[in-house]
C-alpha cells in the first residue's frame, strides 16, 4: 500500500467502493483503497491531478484511475460520498469514513479550484459578475520595501475570502514571491526599521496561515526556511521582543547521523520534518489555527512515513547502524546515539500502519535489536538505558507475542531470559521512568491473555490497570512454560525486596529505594488477578500478607498505603482461598489498628482502610464480617459510630439468633437463589461439581488436554450458554472496587443479588455440605418464616431506595448504561419482584451469563428491554420487590420440599 | 526552607528547576497531602480559583490581582496543567507555595492531572521536551494521585470585608439613597485594578430591613411579594446602582441573623472541580473513597471530576464521555442535605470569567484568561471573607463520617418560604420546602490575560536534537 509515493497518499482510512451506474443500477466495482494526487503519466509531461483506486484483494490492479478534469462535474454528497460523469457514464466513491473522503475531496476541490477564475484582488471587483470575468491568476504588488503596506493589506483582504485565499496561494506560489521577500527582510533589517519588519511578519504569517500544503513545504525548504522563521521573528504582538529562530535553526550539530544516509531526498525530508515541527511548536504555536496545525502535523507524518520506509528496506543502512554494537572498539558515543536513532525509529514507527510496523520491527529484529536492547538495558549511561527500555516497551505494546516467544526460546536454550534482566534492572535501577516502564513490561509480558487481544495503547502506562475482558482460556503451551519457568525462578528474585523484610525488624527505608514496594505491589496484584493457583500458591508459600503486615508499621504513610492497596485487592477479588487467608493471617486486625490509628484525622491512608471495609459491607463478605465481629469485636465497636462498622456489627448480629442453615439462607437471599442453579444446573454428578475452577483443575491436570475439554468437563455437560473461550470471570472479579463500592446500587446487589458469576463463588458452593433434600426443605421453611416474620433487608437500603426515587429516572437510566453490574441486577430483581418462578430467575442468569459473556453489547441486552422500560423503573422496583421476593422463593421452595424429591428436586437444586 | 524559597524565586521567573529538585519537591508535597482527608476543610477567608492550564502569566496575573501567597489563602480547582506551555512551571510553583505556606494552599484535583489526560494534552510533552525525559512527569503525576478531591469552605461570612486586593480598599461608597450599607451587599464584581464593577444587594435581607420598617400593606404592595413560595419570582437580582429600591432604613439586618442557624451563618461552600456525582449523596460520602489512583473512567471519583451542572431536569449524559450533567433540582436538594449555601467548581470555560447558576446555588470559577491564547474569556477568581461575629467558626472534627445531616437548625420562624421563594423558581413543589442556606457574601474579581509584554512569547520548547 505503501509503495506509490504519490503526494497526499494516506492511511487506509481511505477504504472505498467504486460505483458505476449501470441500467439505473449501482454496480459495486470492488473495494479498495483510494488516494488522489498528480501522477506523473509519461516522461517530461507535467503531472496529472488523478484518483486512483487500488484493488483491496490485489494492489497491483486499479479499479478507477480517472483524471480530473473540469467537464467531470466532481460532486461531494453527504460525508462519504463523490460522484461525476466519466465519459458520460455516472461513477461514484463510497468512502468508509467521512475523515478520507473530505481529504480526497479537499484535493479533487482544489484542482477544480483552478479551473474557475478566481476573483480578483481590488475592492471593486466584489461584484459577482465581475468576479467571474476576473482572470485566473492575479498580480501582486511588487515585492519591495515600499510597497509592503499596501501588500499587507491586499493580502488581509484577500485572505478572508476562500476564493481568495485560493487565487492568493497560487499567485504566491507562482511567483515565488516568498524567495521575493527574503532579501527585504534583511534590508529592514539594516535600515532598522522595525515597521517594516512587523508588516513582513504579518505578510509571512497570512502566507503560512492561508494553509496550502505547497506553500508549507516552499517555506521549510533550505532556500526558504531561514527566511520565513527570521520575518516571523518580528512579531508585532510582541513589539520588544525579538525571537531567534534563525539562530536555533542554523545551528549546526542539531542534526546527528549516526550512520550516513545516502539519499538525498531521505535526508531532505529529515531536516523538512525537523523545521516543521520547530513551525509547529514554537514559531506559529501561538497563532495555529486547527486547518493549519493538521497540515502540518500530516505533512510531519507522511515525511516520517517515508524516512521510516526508506530506511528499514536499506539493508546496507541496517546492517551498517546494527553493526555498530558488534564492534567492541566501538566508541561508546556512537553506540548512545545508534540507540537514540533507533529508540526515534521506533518512536515514529507507533503512528504507522500495524503491518509496516511490522516489518519495521521484523527488520530490526533480523539485524539483532535484541542485543542491542540487552546491551542498552544494561548500560552505565542512564539515557541508553532509557532509550532502550523505550524500545522494548514500543514493541511490547506492538506485539507482546513476539517478546514472549523470544523469551520462550531463550529458556528453551537454558539462556537467562529477558525477563531476569528486566527484574535485576528494576531492582536496582534509580531512574523512575525505567523503573515504571519495566515494571509495566512484566506486567504484559507475563499476562497470559491468548495473542489477539486489544493492543495495548501508548506508551502502555496506564493500560495494565484498567479492566479487561480477559479470557482466561486458551493459554498457548508455551505460555504455560514460560509461566512455570517465571514461577520457578524468577518470582522470587523479583519479589526479592518484600520477602526480605521477613529478617528485618525496623522498618526503615531510604527515600531512594522505598519506591519499590508499590512497583512490586502493582506487578503482585496483576499476577494474583491473572494468573490465579500459581500466585495463590505463591503468595502462600512466601507467607506474602505477613510482610504487608510489616510494612504497615513503617512510619512512611505512603508505604501504609501500598499495604492497604494489597489487602484490598485480596478482598476485591472475593475469592474463596484469598478470604480465607485474609482471615488466617489476621491480616484485618491490622489494618483496624491502623484505621484506629489514624481515625481522629481525615487523611488518605484513613479513606483507603475505610473503603476495604466498605467493600467488605457492600459486597457482604460473610466470613469476613464473621471473622471480623468474632476477632476484633472491641475494635469494630469502637469504630461503629459509622454507618460501615454499625453495619457489620448489625449484619453480624442479626444473623446470630438463626441457625446455621437459615441464617445463611437468609442472609444469601437471592444471590444465592441466583447463582446457585446455574451451577447445579450441570445436573447428576458431585463429581462434576467439585471441579470448578477450570484454572486449577488444568493445574493440576498437566496433560496437554485442550483447554476446551477440561472447561466443558468443568461446566459439566450441559453447559450450552457459557461458551468456554469467553469466559467471563475473571474480568469480572477483576474489575476494580472503587466505582462500586460507592455506587448506591451496590446496595441492592448486596443484598439481593449477586450478578458476580465468579470462580470464588463456584468454588464457595462446594466447600458447602452437600444440601440434601430435607436441609433444604428445613431451611426453606425457616427462611419462609424469617421472611415474613422479621424479613425486611437492613433498614439502610430501602431508605436510599426511597432516596433515588426522589431523583429522576434519569439517573436510573444512566447507571443502566453505565454499571453493568447495576442493570442486570436490576433487571434479576425485577423479574424475581414480579412474582415468576423460580426456573424462570434461572433463565434469567443464563440469560445473564450469555450477556457478560457477549461484551459489552450485552448490556443493552433484551434482558432489560424485556423487563422493566428503563432502568429507572428497574432500579426503583427493587425496594419494593425483595421482601416479596423472598417470600415467594421460599414458598416456592418449601412447596418443592413438601412434594418430595421427585420430580422437582430439579427446581429445589436451584433454590438454595 | 531556603532551597523551598530559592526554588520559588526561580519558579516566578517561570524557569524550571533541576530533575532532582522536582524529585525531592514532590515527595515532601506527597507527604503533606496524604495527611489531607479526600475533602480538605478550609476556613475563610479564602481566595477561590479556577482552572489554570499551565498560562504561568497569566497566574502571575491573578496573584498581582488576588493578592500574593501567604498575604492571601488561596484554593485552587485542579486543572492545573495542559493547553497552555508553561503547565510545568505554573504546577511546579503552585506546588511549592503548597509545601512552603501549607494552611495558605489548597490544592484539589481537576481532571487534568491525570496520566492519561495529560499525555494528550500537552502536559507530558512539555515535560519531555524540558527535560529530556518523561520522569519530571512521572513525578508530578505521581502527586496528582494525591491530591484531595473536594474541599469545604466554612466560616464564610455573609458581607465582605473590605478589599485587600489589588488597589487596595478602595471601598467606593454605596449612593446613599438606596438605603443599603456595606453590609447588604451579597456580591460585589470588582476589576483586575480593584475598581468596583457592579454590586448586587442581598435580596432578602433588603426585604427584611423593608419589613421592620415598612407597615405591611406597603409590604403587600411591592412587587412580586417574595415572601410568596408560589409566586415565582425573577431569579435576576437587580443591579444596586440601577435599583429603584425604597427600603427600609440602613443598618437594620443585624449581622447574622439572616439564617437563623446557629453554626456557619453562610452555610458551608463545597469546592470541586467538576460537580456532583449520582454516587454520591452526601459529602461524607467522598471521604469512603481511595484516591491514590488514576482517574478512573467512570465512578464517584471520575464524576466529581468530570461532570457539568446543565438546565435539565435530574442528570444526564454529559457530552464529554465521563461524569454526568445535573440540573438545578440535584443541586439544590444535595445543598439542603448536605447543609451547604454553595457549591463552588471550576472545568468549564466562562467568558466572564464566572457563572452563577441555579439561583446562586453553584457557580462556576474560571481562571485562565484567553484560554489557549486566543479564547478572548476574562477569568476571575472567587474570594469568600471571614465571618468575624465569631459564630461560623465551629471548626467540623475531621473524619466525622456519621455527620448529622438533620441540623438544618432552621430557627427561624416566618421565613419559611422565603429563602425558597427569593431564590427564584423551583421545579418541583417539595423543593419548594427546601430552605436554602443564604449564600455567603461573594467578591469576584475579574482579570484579563497578562499583558503580552510581560511574557516572552508562548511557545513550546523546541526538540534539541534530531535523528530523524
Amino acid at each position: 500500500m505503501m509503495a506509490q509515493p504519490v503526494p497526499h497518499q494516506t492511511s487506509d482510512k481511505k477504504r472505498v467502493k467504486v460505483y458505476e451506474l449501470k441500467d439505473n443500477d449501482w454496480w459495486d466495482r470492488g473495494t479498495g483503497f483510494c488516494s488522489a494526487g498528480y501522477v506523473p503519466v509519461e516522461e517530461g509531461q507535467p503531472k496529472e491531478p488523478r484518483v486512483i483506486v487500488e484493488s483491496e484483494e490485489d494492489p497491483q490492479r486499479l479499479l478507477l484511475e480517472t483524471k480530473i478534469v473540469k467537464d467531470d462535474g466532481f460532486q461531494k454528497q453527504q460525508d462519504t460520498l463523490i460522484v461525476w460523469a466519466e465519459n458520460g457514464v455516472d461513477m461514484a466513491l463510497s468512502f468508509q469514513e467521512a475523515e478520507g473522503c473530505a481529504l480526497i475531496w479537499r484535493f479533487i476541490d482544489s484542482i477544480q479550484q483552478t479551473f474557475q477564475p478566481a476573483i480578483g484582488v481590488h475592492d471593486d471587483s466584489l461584484s459577482d459578475e465581475l468576479a467571474m470575468d476576473l482572470p485566473a491568476t492575479i498580480q501582486l504588488p511588487p515585492a519591495e520595501l515600499g510597497a509592503l503596506g499596501e501588500l499587507e493589506a491586499t493580502m488581509r483582504m484577500m485572505s478572508q475570502t476562500a476564493n481568495g485565499r485560493d487565487a492568493l496561494a497560487k499567485a504566491i506560489m507562482n511567483d515565488d514571491y516568498i524567495n521575493k521577500l527574503i532579501p527585504l527582510i534583511e534590508m529592514a533589517e539594516d535600515l532598522e526599521s522595525l515597521q517594516d519588519l512587523h508588516r513582513l511578519c504579518n505578510i509571512m504569517k497570512t502566507i503560512l496561515l492561508l494553509n496550502d500544503t505547497g506553500i508549507i513545504e516552499h517555506a521549510v525548504s533550505d532556500d526558504c526556511v531561514l527566511g520565513v522563521v527570521g520575518a516571523l521573528e518580528y512579531d508585532p504582538d510582541f513589539p520588544s521582543h525579538k525571537a531567534n529562530h534563525r539562530q536555533w535553526l542554523n545551528s549546526q550539530g542539531r542534526y546527528k547521523e549516526v550512520v550516513r544516509i545516502e539519499d538525498d531526498n531521505v535526508r531532505r525530508k529529515i531536516h523538512q520534518t525537523y523545521r516543521l515541527q520547530y513551525l509547529k511548536d514554537v514559531v506559529l504555536a501561538r497563532i495555529l489555527d486547527d486547518p493549519t496545525f493538521s497540515v502540518l502535523n500530516s505533512l510531519i507524518f507522511f515525511n516520517q512515513v517515508d524516512i521510516v520506509q526508506h530506511l528499514q528496506s536499506n539493508g546496507g543502512f541496517l546492517s551498517d547502524l546494527f553493526s555498530i554494537f558488534a564492534d567492541p572498539h566501538e566508541a561508546q558515543l556512537r553506540k548512545k546515539e545508534a540507540v537514540l536513532f533507533i529508540q526515534q525509529c521506533c518512536a515514529i514507527a507507533k503512528n504507522l500502519q500495524p503491518p509496516a510496523r511490522q516489518t519495521l520491527y521484523n527488520n530490526f529484529l533480523a539485524h539483532g535489536l535484541l542485543q542491542v536492547i540487552n546491551f542498552g538495558l544494561r548500560n552505565y549511561d542512564v539515557t541508553v538505558r532509557v532509550g532502550a527500555t523505550d524500545i522494548l516497551v514500543s514493541m511490547i505494546d506492538h506485539d507482546p507475542q513476539m517478546i514472549r516467544h523470544t523469551i520462550y526460546r531463550q529458556i528453551q536454550e537454558k539462556q537467562p531470559p529477558l525477563t531476569d534482566t528486566l527484574i535485576d534492572l528494576l531492582l536496582v535501577e534509580v531512574d523512575l521512568g525505567i523503573k515504571s516502564q519495566i515494571s509495566d513490561a512484566l506486567k504484559v509480558l507475563l499476562d497470559p491473555t491468548p495473542q489477539g487481544g486489544p493492543p495495548p495503547e501508548a506508551r502502555g502506562e496506564f493500560v495494565v490497570g484498567q479492566p479487561r475482558v480477559r479470557p482466561q482460556a486458551a493459554i498457548d503451551p508455551q505460555q504455560e512454560l514460560f509461566l512455570t519457568s517465571f514461577y520457578e525462578h524468577s518470582a522470587v528474585r523479583l519479589f526479592k525486596p518484600l520477602l526480605d523484610l521477613e529478617k528485618r525488624t525496623e522498618m526503615k527505608f531510604g527515600v531512594l529505594n522505598d519506591g519499590i514496594f508499590s512497583y512490586l505491589n502493582d506487578i503482585l496484584c496483576f499476577y494474583i488477578r491473572q494468573h490465579h493457583h500459581r500466585s495463590k500458591f505463591f503468595v502462600l508459600q512466601h507467607n506474602i500478607a505477613q510482610r504487608f503486615i510489616q510494612l504497615l508499621s513503617c512510619r512512611e504513610k505512603h508505604l501504609q498505603l501500598v499495604a492497604i492497596r494489597f489487602f484490598r485487592q485480596l478482598v476485591v477479588l472475593q475469592d474463596e482461598f484469598y478470604v480465607k487467608h485474609l482471615a488466617e493471617k489476621q491480616i484485618l486486625g491490622p489494618v483496624l489498628d491502623v484505621l484506629l490509628r489514624t481515625m481522629p484525622r481525615d487523611n488518605l491512608l484513613c479513606s483507603a482502610c475505610l473503603e476495604i471495609f466498605q467493600l467488605i459491607n457492600k459486597e457482604n463478605i460473610k466470613d469476613l464480617i464473621k471473622h471480623l465481629v468474632e476477632n476484633y469485636r472491641e475494635k469494630v465497636m469502637a469504630l461503629a459510630y459509622m454507618d460501615t462498622f454499625r453495619d457489620i456489627l448489625s449484619r453480624y448480629d442479626q444473623t446470630q439468633g438463626y441457625t446455621i442453615g437459615p441464617e445463611q439462607y437468609f442472609l444469601e437471599s437471592e444471590d444465592e437463589v441466583a447463582r446457585r442453579p446455574s451451577n447445579a444446573r450441570g445436573g447428576g454428578s458431585m463429581m462434576e461439581q467439585l471441579i470448578t475452577d477450570p484454572a486449577q483443575e488444568e493445574y493440576f491436570n498437566t496433560s496437554d488436554d485442550e483447554e476446551e475439554s477440561s472447561q466443558v468437563q468443568a461446566r459439566g455437560p450441559l453447559a450450552p450458554s457459557t461458551n468456554g473461550s469467553a469466559t467471563p470471570k475473571p474480568a469480572l472479579v477483576e474489575y476494580n472496587s472503587d466505582e462500586e463500592a460507592d455506587d448506591p446500587n451496590g446496595d441492592a446487589v448486596m443484598s439481593s443479588a449477586d450478578p458476580l458469576p465468579s470462580e470464588g463463588e463456584a468454588s464457595k458452593e462446594n466447600q458447602k455440605p452437600p444440601s440434601t433434600a430435607a436441609s433444604a426443605a428445613a431451611a426453606a421453611a425457616a427462611a419462609a418464616a424469617a421472611a415474613s416474620a422479621s424479613g425486611p433487608p437492613p433498614e439502610r437500603l430501602s431508605e436510599k431506595r426511597r432516596r433515588e426515587e426522589d431523583d429522576e429516572d434519569e439517573l436510573g437510566k444512566m447507571m443502566q448504561q453505565h454499571k453493568r453490574r447495576n442493570s442486570t441486577s436490576a433487571a434479576a430483581n425485577s423479574v424475581a419482584g414480579n412474582g415468576s418462578s423460580p426456573t424462570q430467575q434461572t433463565q434469567q442468569t443464563l440469560r445473564r451469563k450469555k450477556s457478560f459473556a457477549s461484551s459489552s453489547s450485552g448490556r443493552e441486552s433484551p434482558v432489560n428491554g424485556a423487563s422493566t422500560n428503563g432502568g429507572g423503573a428497574a432500579g426503583k422496583k427493587i425496594a419494593i420487590s425483595i421482601a416479596p421476593m423472598i417470600k415467594t422463593a421460599a414458598a416456592a421452595a418449601a412447596a418443592a420440599a413438601a412434594t418430595g424429591a421427585g420430580g422437582r428436586s430439579d427446581d429445589e437444586s436451584k433454590m438454595i | 526552607m531556603a532551597d523551598l524559597d530559592r526554588a520559588i524565586a526561580q519558579l516566578r521567573a517561570c524557569r524550571p528547576i533541576p530533575e532532582n529538585e522536582v524529585r525531592e519537591l514532590c515527595h515532601k508535597a506527597r507527604e503533606l497531602l496524604i495527611e489531607e482527608g479526600n475533602v480538605v476543610t478550609v476556613q475563610a477567608p479564602v481566595t477561590i480559583c479556577g482552572d489554570i492550564h499551565g498560562q504561568f502569566h497569566d497566574l502571575m496575573e491573578l496573584f498581582r490581582v488576588g493578592g500574593d501567597v501567604p498575604d492571601t489563602n488561596y484554593l485552587f480547582m485542579g486543572d492545573f496543567v495542559d493547553r497552555g506551555f508553561y503547565s510545568l512551571e505554573s504546577f511546579l510553583l503552585l506546588l511549592c507555595l503548597k509545601v512552603r505556606y501549607p494552611d495558605r494552599m489548597t490544592l484539589i484535583r481537576g481532571n487534568h492531572e491525570s496520566r492519561q489526560i495529560t499525555t494528550v494534552y500537552g502536559f507530558y510533552d512539555e515535560c519531555l521536551r524540558k527535560y529530556g525525559s518523561a520522569n519530571v512527569w512521572r513525578y508530578c503525576c505521581d502527586v496528582f494521585d494525591y491530591l484531595a478531591l473536594g474541599a469545604i469552605v466554612l466560616g464564610a461570612s455573609n458581607t465582605l470585608s473590605p478589599s485587600t486586593g489589588a488597589g487596595g480598599g478602595s471601598s467606593e461608597p454605596i449612593p446613599p439613597e438606596l438605603g443599603l450599607t456595606e453590609d447588604d451587599i451579597e456580591i460585589e464584581v470588582r476589576n483586575a485594578d480593584g475598581h468596583i464593577m457592579s454590586r448586587f444587594p442581598r435580596q432578602e435581607r433588603a426585604r427584611r430591613a423593608a419589613a421592620a420598617a415598612a407597615a405591611a400593606a406597603r409590604r403587600s404592595n411591592s412587587n412580586g411579594s417574595p415572601t410568596n413560595g408560589a409566586a415565582p419570582a425573577p431569579p435576576e437580582r437587580e443591579v444596586v446602582v440601577s435599583a429603584p429600591s425604597n427600603t427600609g432604613p440602613p443598618g437594620s439586618g443585624a449581622s447574622g441573623s439572616s439564617g437563623g442557624s446557629v453554626g456557619n451563618p453562610a452555610g458551608a461552600v463545597l469546592c470541586v472541580h467538576g460537580g456532583l456525582s449520582p454516587l454520591i449523596d452526601k459529602v461524607d460520602k467522598i471521604r469512603l473513597l481511595d484516591r491514590k489512583q488514576e482517574v478512573p473512567h467512570e465512578g464517584a471519583m471520575c464524576d466529581l471530576l468530570w461532570s457539568d451542572p446543565d438546565e435539565i431536569d435530574g442528570w444526564g449524559l454529559s457530552p464529554r464521555g465521563a461524569g454526568f450533567l445535573f440540573g438545578a433540582d440535584i443541586v439544590k436538594v444535595f445543598n439542603h442535605r448536605n447543609d451547604l449555601s454553595l457549591i463552588a467548581r471550576a472545568h468549564q470555560l466562562v467568558m466572564e470569567g464566572f457563572k452563577e447558576m441555579f439561583d446562586a446555588t453553584i457557580v462556576t470559577v474560571w481562571s485562565a484568561p484567553n484560554y489557549c491564547y486566543r479564547c478572548g474569556n476574562v477569568a476571575a477568581l472567587l474570594e469568600l471573607s471571614e465571618d468575624e461575629s465569631g459564630l461560623g467558626t465551629y471548626a467540623r472534627s475531621n473524619g466525622d463520617v456519621n455527620r448529622s445531616d438533620g441540623g438544618m437548625g432552621d430557627g427561624g420562624g416566618g421565613g419559611g418560604g422565603g429563602g425558597g421563594g427569593q431564590r427564584g423558581v423551583l421545579a418541583e413543589n417539595e423543593l419548594m420546602s427546601l430552605r436554602m442556606r443564604p449564600g455567603p457574601a461573594r467578591r469576584y474579581r475579574v482579570f484579563q490575560a497578562a499583558p503580552q509584554d510581560s511574557r516572552g512569547m508562548p511557545a513550546k520548547k523546541p526538540v534539541a536534537d534530531y535523528f530523524l
